[in-house]
């Protein structure tokens, strides 16, 4: 097996052996809902850390007794996935109010409506800004600071410095090495395509940090004598909010668009800055998860605009596509005005409405197809 | 040159003549000034619904909160906010999103609102909320500010964190307007606000009374917060709806014959629908209290500029609406709760506003506490600000069949 192989497979399903090596030798999980955890101070327990997904989720008759059908659905596959006992290797979770569908998917679990494995389990709802200012890194300071005073309480263990030092350059070496597969797809013919790109973004999010960064150098060894794609009718940014199917650039990317660069969260968003490691780590964090490159749920849309327009003329794409889950109201408007922008600078831009499952592809198929013939060379 | 702004214009000529009903002045100087700022070329001010007026109100800047411009047409024509709901979704704005967003969003393109000078909100209740004015900030350039409250309010730091945000928005209203804050002028604001929020209060509570003296539930508060509170014609206003409702108990007035059910309409009314709430009141079903009317702040203390920002904060957290959808699903449901609990509600009726996923979310929920309590509850969907998904008589069957299968005895 190589290694693309070997990173590509733990985005097929919930669990995977990694994971699975990591229960058996007694290691604890939590699962976190978005990019905004500072995964880092989890990792610095000695915890790995989960991003959750719904993969493998077929209905959400069980989700539905309390989301609503204007929730999204990918709350309401998690939701049906967690009542049904499918995250039962984790030891807590962790959310924040990224948007109301997850705040209050959270609050079922809150209010004990999900069968947890055993008590106590760990849960926390993170109270992280929206502004990005110096007043909201220092309130990022004390709830950092207040988050790992939780999980050293809960879990009996300490969190030092040292070991959060170490676990900003495990992530960090992370981001570089993601980094360094996203130079790739800068080339003419790059050597992975988004499907593939996407699938080892979601194992980075479902695995031990430290391993993945070993099978990740090999993947980039490995990319270096592979061939590039070179046929495609266009090269295409895509953005956009929850996605962990891979599936859906495949169909993108069967039509002939080749997906180079993205902002998504399984994606730059996650990894694209690094946290200060010289400095006190707790204040570093706060720095980096305030000052990232944000998503909607922020109110710091100039600067979004900005990083989608460097991403244009950096991986010389030909157009834009936003996918959006439905009823994602941050993502609506953040696709509109992507839009009115791209319109701006003379860059196609389409708005890609879909579910959390793979459904109305006949529809999809078409849309994209349309969208392509317009840009494609 | 054809003037802008003919409905509003045309309420406001309207209501001007009404000017001896206090309510009515107030809403007429507000339209007014409204009128004025847009004639002079003075700074106006979008309030988000949260956000009450006082700060704005001491810089002698005029605030338009864009939510009570669509509720104030809707009260002339039903269909109101579709022209402008149908231009925002043309544009490219996702149709999920909370119709009332919809409609501001169209209004600006389509120059059915005066441009703002200035943008203000809290990072709540809700993603349309933050998103939309994210948008407008887009589309107008007006400098926007956002007040950033924590998730979670128990500890010291949250307050403090919420309290430098209101430190923030004077700065931003100082550089945005080019003139510093008068303090003694806030003093004086502020404790005319806490006179008018005294007067709603009463007004909230008299509505415990069974039989209820007037339908509910009690708005004047609510629109004084939103336009003019902390001048003395607000005060006034909220101690005439206060008056009045002493007066029907003097004489022993109630809001109906027969008080067959107290509903707790815990949302905002249906706002293109003004018959609907005298129509339950016909068929004997009142509403003591709703989320407008809901509110429980403390009196400001004005003994220093620190305390007057800090009672500011801490009354930013009592919005209607606001409060309940700055957190956790609690925040909502204990309140809907409570109203039950002290305005004796026989039932819930909730409106299920198509935008709404943070309220929607809470439902769930708020049902199995509701079913092990034996509240009846009912969950419809209607759009507020859009008649086109569910009728009024479609409203009408769905709350009668509730209310008469159900709720009455």
């Amino acid at each position: 097996m190589t290694a693309l192989d070997e990173l590509t497979k733990p985005a097929a399903s919930l669990k995977n052996s990694y994971i699975e090596r990591w229960k058996e030798k007694g290691g604890k999980v939590i699962g976190y809902f978005c990019t905004y955890v500072p995964v880092e101070v989890i990792h610095a327990a000695g915890i790995l850390p989960y991003r959750m997904r719904a993969t493998g989720s077929t209905s959400t008759e069980l989700g539905d007794i309390y989301a609503s059908h204007i929730t999204c659905t990918f709350c309401r596959h998690s939701l049906d996935q967690a009542m049904r006992g499918e995250y039962k290797f984790l030891d807590g979770l962790v959310a924040l109010f990224s948007c109301d569908h997850i705040r209050r998917m959270f609050d079922a679990w809150r209010y004990g409506k999900i069968d947890l494995p055993h008590s106590p389990y760990y849960l926390r709802c993170l109270s992280i800004p929206f502004k990005v200012d110096d007043l909201a890194v220092e309130w990022m300071v004390g709830e950092i600071d207040r988050f790992k005073q939780s999980l050293e309480s809960h879990f009996e263990v300490k969190i030092t410095d040292e070991a959060l030092r170490q676990s900003i350059r495990t992530y960090n070496e992370k981001r570089r090495l993601l980094k360094s597969l996203y130079e790739l797809r800068k080339k003419e013919a790059p050597p992975i395509n988004g499907a593939e790109a996407l699938a080892i973004l979601i194992a980075s999010t479902a695995m031990p940090t430290e391993e993945f960064n070993q099978i990740l150098r090999r993947v980039l060894d490995e990319l270096g004598e592979r061939d590039g794609f070179s046929e495609y009718k266009a090269r295409l940014l895509l953005g956009g909010g929850e996605l962990d199917n891979p599936a859906y650039i495949g169909l993108i990317e069967g039509l002939g668009g080749l997906v180079v660069s993205d902002f998504l969260c399984y994606g730059t968003r996650d990894f694209w800055d690094l946290a200060d490691e010289d400095s006190e780590p707790v204040a570093a964090l706060a720095k980096r998860y305030i000052q990232r490159i944000s998503c909607p749920r922020m109110v710091d849309y100039p600067e979004r605009d900005k990083f989608v327009k460097d991403l244009v003329k950096d991986f010389k794409a030909d157009g834009i596509i936003v996918q959006r889950l439905m009823y994602c109201d941050n993502w609506g408007c953040e696709g509109a005005r992507t839009q009115w922008e791209a319109k701006k600078d003379g860059v196609p831009c389409m708005v890609l409405e879909r579910e959390y499952m793979m459904s109305a592809v006949g529809q999809m198929r078409t849309r994209v197809q349309a969208f392509l013939e317009t840009i494609g060379r | 040159m054809e003037q802008k702004y003919q409905v509003h214009r045309g309420l406001y000529d309207v209501i001007k003549t009404l000017e001896e009903q206090p309510l009515m002045k107030m809403m007429a100087d507000w339209l007014g000034g409204v009128f004025s700022a847009v004639d002079e070329g003075k700074p106006i001010l979008f309030n988000q619904f949260t956000i009450f007026s006082e700060l704005m109100v001491a810089m002698d800047i005029q605030p338009l909160s864009p939510e009570l411009w669509q509720v104030v047409s809707l009260q002339l024509n039903p269909n109101a906010c579709c022209e402008s709901i149908d231009a925002a979704q043309d544009a490219g704005i996702h149709p999920e999103l909370c119709s009332a967003n919809k409609a501001i969003i169209g209004d600006i393109m389509l120059d059915k609102i005066p441009p703002p000078s200035m943008v203000v909100l809290p990072t709540f209740p809700c993603d349309n909320s933050k998103i939309t004015y994210q948008t407008l900030g887009y589309l107008t350039g007006a400098p926007t500010y956002f007040l950033d409250c924590p998730y979670w309010m128990d500890e010291k730091e949250a307050m403090d964190y919420w309290t430098n945000q209101f430190r923030g928005l004077i700065s931003f209203l100082e550089e945005n307007t080019g003139k510093k804050m008068d303090y003694d002028r806030l003093t004086e604001v502020v404790e005319e606000s806490n006179r008018c929020i005294d007067y709603w209060l009463e007004g909230v509570e008299l509505l415990k009374l069974q039989p209820l003296p007037l339908n509910g539930p009690f708005t004047s508060g609510y629109l004084a917060g939103l336009t003019s509170l902390g001048l003395p014609a607000a005060t006034a206003a909220v101690k005439a709806s206060r008056d009045d409702l002493i007066a029907r108990l003097d004489k022993q007035e109630t809001a109906v014959a027969e008080e067959k059910a107290r509903v707790i309409w815990f949302y905002y009314p249906v706002f293109w629908d003004g018959g609907l709430t005298p129509w339950m009141a016909e068929i004997g079903a009142v509403i003591p209290v709703g989320l407008v009317g809901y509110y429980n702040a403390e009196p400001i203390d004005t003994t220093s500029p620190e305390t007057i920002i800090r009672g500011l904060a801490q009354r930013g957290l009592q919005s209607p609406m606001g409060k309940q959808g700055r957190g956790a699903s609690e925040l909502w449901i204990d309140d809907c709760l409570h109203a039950v609990d002290q305005w004796k509600g026989d039932c819930v009726i909730l409106a299920s506003h198509p935008g709404c996923k943070w309220l929607r979310g809470c439902y769930g929920l708020f049902r199995d506490i509701a079913r092990e309590r034996g509240i009846p509850v009912m969950v419809y969907d209607v759009d507020l600000f859009d008649p086109r998904l569910t009728s009024a008589e479609e409203s009408r069957a769905r709350i009668e069949q509730f209310l008469t299968t159900v709720v009455f005895k």
